[in-house]
C-alpha cells in the first residue's frame, strides 16, 4: 500500500504541495486530478523520490522509499523523452535492465510488450522515426517492462488518438489485474472516472476532495433529475419540492436541480399524479461534475 | 550489472556507433600523420629548397666554400659556374640544378664577398654563412682555414645540475614530449566537453532526464556517462599516440624531419623513447584530470534547458582548462619555481602542472603520490557535488538556477 502522509514541498518562495495526504490500496488504480499548476506532477515526483518532501513522508507497505523499493516503481512523466536514435527494442531493454532486469528477461519482455501494444513491426526503427503515438507506447513499454509494483502514470493519454488510448487503457487495466498499484493523473475525465477506483483532487497544493467515485458523489449536495414531457403540471410539482427554474433539453425535456437529500421516491409519485410522465431520470453527479465543484471551493 | 556499468555501456555504446567519434578519431590520427609527414613529403616533391645553392666565382675560392658550406649539411651546392649572368632569374635558377640562391663569391679588401641572388628573400634573412667566416679570415690575415677553424672552435663541456637527463639533447627532447603529452590532455578535455555536454543536454531537452532520473541515483547516472567519456578519450588518445609513436621513428629518418620537427642531430628511433614510469604517470593523471573536468563539464550542461543554450555554460567551465594549460607552459620554463609546484598540488591544475614537471625536471617522489592523491580526492569530491548539482538542473526548465539555487542543492 502506498501511504502519502502530509508531504509538503516549495520551491523557492511557491509552496507546491501543503499537507498533501492519500492512500492508495495494493493492485488499486488511484486517480490524481487537478488543474494545471496544482501540484499534482509535484506530488508524484515526491512519491517517486526524486523530490525529497520538505515536510511529511511517503512509504510503501509502512517502510520508507529506499533505492531498492523504486527500482520496483515505474513512471511515465508529462513531458515524455526517448533516445532519439536508439532503436525501439534496445531502449525498451535499457530501461528494463535500469530496473534490475537480466538482460535475457528484459529482451523476452520487450518482446511481449511489442506484441501488446502493437508496435513489434518496429522494434528495429529508430524511436525519433515513430509517429507521436507509438513513441508514447515506446514509452509505456519502458516505464512497465519491469512489472512495476507501482506505476506512476502522468497524463498517459495526452495526445493520444481515442484507439490507441484505448490500447493503452486495456494494458493499464490488465496491469492492475496483476496486482500492479497505479497512481495516474489526467484532464480526460471520462477515462480516468472508468479506469479508477479512488480519487484525489488537488488544487493550489492541497487536497479539495478525496475517495472512491461513489464516496465523492455521496458529498455531492445536489442531484440532476430529467423529466418529460415538459407540462405546468409536472413543472409545478418540481417548484413544489424547492427546484429551480428547469433548463430545457434539445428534446423538450426538463432537467432540474435537487438538493440530495430530496426524496426522489415521492417526487416520482407526484409527478406521476400530476401528469403522463413519459421520463423521469435521476442523474449520479459525473466525474466532471464533481472535479469542477471541488475546485470551485476556496 | 549495476547502474553505473549499464548507463557506461549503454553510452559507451552510442558513442562509438556515434560519427563523431569516429570522425574525432581518425581525423586526429590523420592530423598527426599530416604534421609529421607533411615536411619530409613536400620538401621531397619540392623542386627547390633554399639550402640548394649555386656558387660563381674563382674555381679555387669556390672549391673550397663548396667544402665549408656542405661539411655541416646546412646547404648543398648543386652547381657551380664560373660568372653569373648579369640579370639573375628563376628561369635561370631552375636552369642550373632548381637552386634556391645563386652566390657569386669574390674577394673585396682582402675580406670574402658574397651576392645572394635568392629565389626567396626571406629564407635569406638573417642568414650568416658563418661556416665561411675560417675563409674570409684567411683573406685577410694569410692565415689558414685549418689553423682559422682550430683557434676559432671552443671546447665545451655541459654539466647537467638536474639528474634527470644527461645531455641537452635528451633534455630538449623531454621538454617536446611533455609539451605533446599535455597538449593531447588539453585536447581530449576540450573536445570530450563537447560530447559530454551534448549528451547531458540532448537527455535533458529530450526529457528522457526526468524517467532517468527517477530510475537511477543521478549521481551513477553521471558517473556512467563520464567513465564512457573518459574510456573513449582514452581510445582516442591511444589511437593518436600509437599513430605518432608508429609515424616519428619513420619520419626521423629523414634528415629534412631532423632539421624541421625534432632537435638538430635528434634522429633515429632510439631518440623518441619514454620512460614507462612517466608512461604510467602520464596515464595516472590523465584519467584523473579528465574525470575532474567531465564532471564538472556534465554538471553544467544539466543547467541549460536547451542545447542551443550551451554556450552559456561553456565558457566558464572551459576557461580553467585553458588556464591549466598555460600554468603547464610556464612550469615548462620553471618547473621548480614556487608557483609551479604550488599548482602541482591545486586540484584542476595538478594533473598538467605535475606531469609537465615530471617530465622535464627530477621531483621528489613524494610530490607525484601526495599530487595524484589529491586529484583522487578531488574527482570524488568533483563526482559528489556535480551529482547533486545534476539532480536538481536535470529537472529544472527554463531559466539558469541561482548560485543560490545551486548552495542549496549541494547543501541538501
Amino acid at each position: 500500500m502506498l501511504c502519502v502522509d502530509r508531504i509538503s514541498r516549495s520551491f523557492g518562495n511557491v509552496t507546491a504541495v501543503r499537507d498533501v495526504s492519500f492512500d492508495v490500496e495494493r493492485g488499486s488504480v488511484f486517480g490524481l486530478l487537478g488543474p494545471n499548476g496544482a501540484g499534482k506532477t509535484t506530488t508524484m515526483r515526491t512519491i517517486l523520490g526524486i523530490y525529497a518532501p520538505d515536510a511529511g513522508r511517503v512509504t510503501w507497505n509502512g517502510t520508507p522509499i529506499d533505492r531498492t523499493v523504486r527500482r520496483r516503481f515505474g513512471y511515465l512523466p508529462e513531458e515524455r523523452g526517448l533516445y532519439g536514435k536508439m532503436k525501439v527494442k534496445d531502449q525498451i531493454v535499457y530501461f528494463g535492465r535500469l530496473h534490475g532486469l537480466g538482460a535475457a528477461s528484459a529482451s523476452q519482455q520487450a518482446d511481449v510488450w511489442l506484441e501488446t501494444l502493437g508496435i513489434i513491426e518496429f522494434a528495429k526503427r529508430a524511436c525519433g522515426e515513430l509517429s507521436k503515438g507509438n513513441q508514447q507506447k515506446v514509452q509505456l513499454a519502458c516505464a512497465v517492462l519491469h512489472e512495476p509494483d507501482l506505476l506512476v502514470l502522468d497524463e498517459p493519454f495526452a495526445g493520444l488518438d481515442p484507439v490507441n488510448a484505448a490500447t493503452i487503457l486495456t494494458c493499464l487495466r490488465a496491469l492492475a489485474g496483476r496486482g500492479t498499484t497505479l497512481v495516474l493523473s489526467s484532464h480526460q475525465m471520462f477515462q480516468i472516472e472508468h479506469a479508477c477506483r479512488t480519487f484525489c483532487i488537488i488544487a493550489a497544493g492541497s487536497v479539495r476532495e478525496s475517495g472512491t467515485l461513489a464516496e465523492l458523489r455521496a458529498a455531492f449536495p445536489v442531484r440532476t433529475v430529467r423529466v418529460a414531457p415538459d407540462l405546468p403540471a409536472i413543472r409545478a410539482t418540481f417548484a413544489a419540492a424547492g427546484a429551480g427554474e428547469p433548463v430545457v433539453d434539445d428534446d423538450g425535456a426538463l432537467r432540474y436541480e435537487l438538493p440530495a437529500v430530496t426524496d426522489f421516491g415521492a417526487l416520482l409519485r407526484a409527478a406521476v399524479a400530476a401528469g403522463p410522465v413519459e421520463e423521469f431520470e435521476r442523474h449520479e453527479p459525473s466525474l466532471s461534475a464533481v472535479y469542477l465543484r471541488a475546485l470551485q471551493q476556496s | 550489472m549495476n547502474e553505473i556499468a549499464l548507463v557506461f555501456a549503454a553510452e559507451l555504446g552510442r558513442k562509438v556507433r556515434s560519427r563523431l567519434f569516429w570522425i574525432a578519431t581518425l581525423g586526429g590520427m590523420l592530423a598527426i600523420a599530416v604534421l609529421i609527414e607533411a615536411p619530409v613529403f613536400f620538401t621531397s616533391i619540392a623542386q627547390s629548397s633554399s639550402n640548394d645553392v649555386l656558387l660563381a666565382g674563382p674555381p679555387s675560392l669556390v672549391a673550397r666554400a663548396r667544402v665549408m658550406l656542405e661539411r655541416r649539411r646546412d646547404y648543398r651546392v648543386v652547381g657551380t659556374v664560373a660568372d653569373l649572368p648579369g640579370r639573375v632569374t628563376i628561369a635561370y635558377l631552375r636552369a642550373h640544378g632548381h637552386a634556391g640562391a645563386a652566390i657569386a663569391l669574390s674577394e673585396r679588401g682582402r675580406r670574402l664577398h658574397l651576392d645572394i641572388y635568392p629565389r626567396d628573400l626571406s629564407a635569406f634573412d638573417g642568414a650568416q654563412f658563418r661556416d665561411l667566416v675560417p675563409l674570409s679570415i684567411e683573406l685577410a690575415t694569410g692565415a689558414p682555414v685549418a689553423r682559422v677553424e682550430r683557434a676559432s672552435s671552443i671546447e665545451r663541456t655541459i654539466h647537467p645540475i638536474d639528474e634527470k637527463f644527461t645531455d641537452a639533447r635528451t633534455a630538449a627532447l623531454a621538454h617536446d614530449l611533455a609539451f605533446g603529452l599535455v597538449f593531447i590532455l588539453y585536447l581530449a578535455i576540450i573536445i570530450a566537453s563537447q560530447s559530454v555536454m551534448s549528451a547531458v543536454a540532448e537527455e535533458k531537452t529530450s526529457r528522457i532526464a526526468e524517467i532517468l532520473v527517477a530510475t537511477i541515483v543521478p549521481a551513477n547516472l553521471l558517473c556512467g556517462k563520464v567513465f564512457a567519456a573518459a574510456a573513449v578519450s582514452v581510445v582516442q588518445a591511444g589511437a593518436w599516440l600509437a599513430t605518432t609513436a608508429i609515424l616519428v621513428p619513420f619520419a626521423a629518418t629523414s634528415p629534412v624531419f631532423a632539421s624541421t620537427v625534432a632537435k638538430p642531430g635528434a634522429t633515429g628511433p632510439g631518440s623518441f623513447g619514454i620512460d614507462p614510469a612517466l608512461a604510467a604517470a602520464f596515464a595516472a593523471f590523465f584519467i584523473l584530470g579528465f574525470l575532474q573536468y567531465a564532471t564538472i563539464y556534465a554538471a553544467a550542461a544539466s543547467l541549460v534547458s536547451r542545447t542551443e543554450d550551451l554556450g552559456i555554460v561553456t565558457a566558464p567551465v572551459i576557461m580553467p582548462v585553458v588556464g591549466a594549460f598555460f600554468v603547464a607552459q610556464y612550469a615548462l620554463v620553471e618547473p621548480n619555481g614556487p608557483i609551479s609546484v604550488a599548482c602541482s598540488f591545486v586540484p584542476f591544475l595538478s594533473p598538467f602542472v605535475m606531469f609537465t614537471r615530471m617530465a622535464i625536471t627530477v621531483v621528489p617522489w613524494w610530490q607525484p603520490a601526495v599530487a595524484l592523491v589529491i586529484d583522487a580526492l578531488a574527482v570524488a569530491v568533483s563526482f559528489w557535488a556535480a551529482g547533486r548539482v545534476y539532480q536538481v538542473g536535470m529537472l529544472l526548465y527554463g531559466r539558469l538556477p541561482t548560485a543560490r539555487q545551486i548552495f542549496a542543492a549541494l547543501r541538501a
